[in-house]
């Protein structure tokens, strides 16, 4: 199948790299020349035809094909196998209650966390342990850089354009993760939220950056949980009150802790729903007196529902390091979750 | 001389050719309404994001477009969710207006 899109000769990869940059098409890292051949490689992965509309952002109507969504995790890095992650990744950025423009333009400047449960962490090579959150893996590094450069191209999210970020945070280069799902106590994110566990699934979620925490000085899950609820407390009161979905990164080492006391992740979110609550007063303490107003003694809950939280396992073997990741603004984002899957109507090119 | 190559990337002597990674298909524009000579008599709508600072700055611009410039009417309207457009009644009632105002920011 012939490709849409406009052709450009260049002499060689450093005049590749000089023609992108110059036309505001990277993040401002060098990016892999997209070439037909490996354009379709992802193209035939995925068995999507280039012209497959993928979907279409609500706000501005602009339609987003598989090719150009192919082109954009080439230059990423991608190789074909990731992909379909990237597709999926995507898909689910435009359900509505993601509310894709709001997010990805708001002077918030959050960035898409996206994480990865199911079998395809393996076959991708995904670690979800050691730096899960920094440069983990090449998967997850690729596929969450994809999904930046499709944003600045296709949806034309650059800064000082549709992107407004005040400051942003660097999870705008990648933001993406594999859950370790290694420990048999604890359900998957994807199960959790309502997905097969054989299913590969990925969620996606307008997310700011990680704030972390660390308490290795008890084995008791009150005691661990509370060091999360109060990073919880202290967002809602230097950055933004209303409840959203949160998610918690939770290393091994305190998931032993936890799993050993019979704590479920059903168990963490009841406890976290409880406990990470403000009063309005408390902004009079951060600065925030002005807008406290008459209503002091009203009671916020980072959660409106426990369902609202998404734990994650995740993290090196060692060290008692987890991390509270906040919503963009309260819930005018939702969290998406949506399985990886093959067309089944689809039939592999050539046959 | 010999130079390294790897298949499909850099290769000496050969053009490589890429692709635009932009949505090279513009979305379709709406037409902009005619503009309005002066705003006497006229109704104008303010469409507010709804946030705690646009509200001094609307009443202030309520209190202008009447004063200065002899505006009519003038009719405010907050959005239910600031991050995301104008409720579809809202926009329903902008073609009763003969000039609105909106903008984004805090």
């Amino acid at each position: 199948m012939q490709l849409a899109s406009k052709a450009y000769d260049v002499a060689d990869t450093h005049a590749a790299q000089e023609l992108y940059h110059a036309n505001g098409w990277t993040d401002g890292l060098p990016i892999v020349p997209p070439t037909a051949d490996a354009v379709h490689a992802c193209l035939d992965w995925a068995m999507l035809p280039p012209e497959q509309l993928l979907g279409i952002e609500p706000v501005r109507g602009v339609a987003i094909t598989a090719e150009k969504l192919a082109i954009n995790a080439v230059m990423a890095g991608c190789l074909p196998m990731h992909f379909p992650v990237v597709v999926t990744a995507l898909t689910a950025m435009l359900q509505p209650e993601f509310l894709l423009h709001g997010a990805t333009s708001s002077t918030g400047g959050c960035a898409v966390l996206i994480v990865l449960n199911g079998p395809i962490r393996r076959e991708l090579g995904c670690t979800g342990t050691f730096n899960a959150l920094g440069n983990s893996d090449r998967a997850t590094a690729v596929i969450g850089r994809a999904i930046r450069l499709a944003l600045i191209n296709i949806l034309e999210v650059r800064p000082g354009g549709i992107d407004r970020s005040t400051i942003g945070h660097p999870g705008k280069f990648s933001y993406c993760i594999a859950e370790d799902e290694a420990d048999a106590g604890w359900l998957p994110l994807h199960v959790q939220r309502g997905l097969p566990a054989e299913v590969s699934a990925v969620t996606v979620m307008a997310a700011g950056a990680p704030r972390q925490i660390m308490n290795e000085w008890t084995t008791q899950p009150e005691e661990i949980l509370e060091t999360f609820a109060a990073e919880m407390r202290a967002n809602m009161r230097h950055y933004s009150i209303w409840s959203g979905n949160y998610a918690l990164i939770v290393p091994k080492q305190l998931r032993d802790h936890l799993q050993a006391a019979g704590w479920s992740k059903a168990d963490i979110a009841a406890f976290i729903h409880a406990r990470a609550r403000v009063h309005r007063r408390e902004w009079a303490e951060v600065g925030k007196r002005a807008v406290v107003r008459d209503r002091g003694d009203t009671e916020y809950a980072a959660l409106e529902s426990p369902d609202q939280l998404l734990v994650v396992a995740a993290g090196g073997p060692a060290g008692g390091f987890g991390a509270v990741i906040p919503p963009w603004l309260g819930d005018k984002s939702r969290a998406v979750t949506q399985p990886i899957g093959a067309c089944v109507d689809c039939e592999p090119p050539g046959l | 001389m010999l130079t390294a190559s790897r298949p499909g990337c850099e290769i000496h002597g050969v053009i490589l050719q890429v692709l635009d990674p932009t949505n090279e298909a513009a979305p379709p524009l709406g037409q902009a309404a005619s503009r309005a000579a002066s705003l006497a008599g006229k109704t104008v709508g303010i469409i507010s994001n709804g946030k705690e600072g646009t509200q001094g700055f609307f009443a202030h611009l309520d209190r202008m477009l009447r004063e200065e410039f002899g505006v009519a009417d003038v009719i405010r309207r907050v959005k239910s969710n600031y991050s995301a457009p104008a409720d579809p009644d809202i926009v329903d009632e902008i073609r009763r207006w003969q000039a609105v105002v909106t903008g984004i920011g805090d």
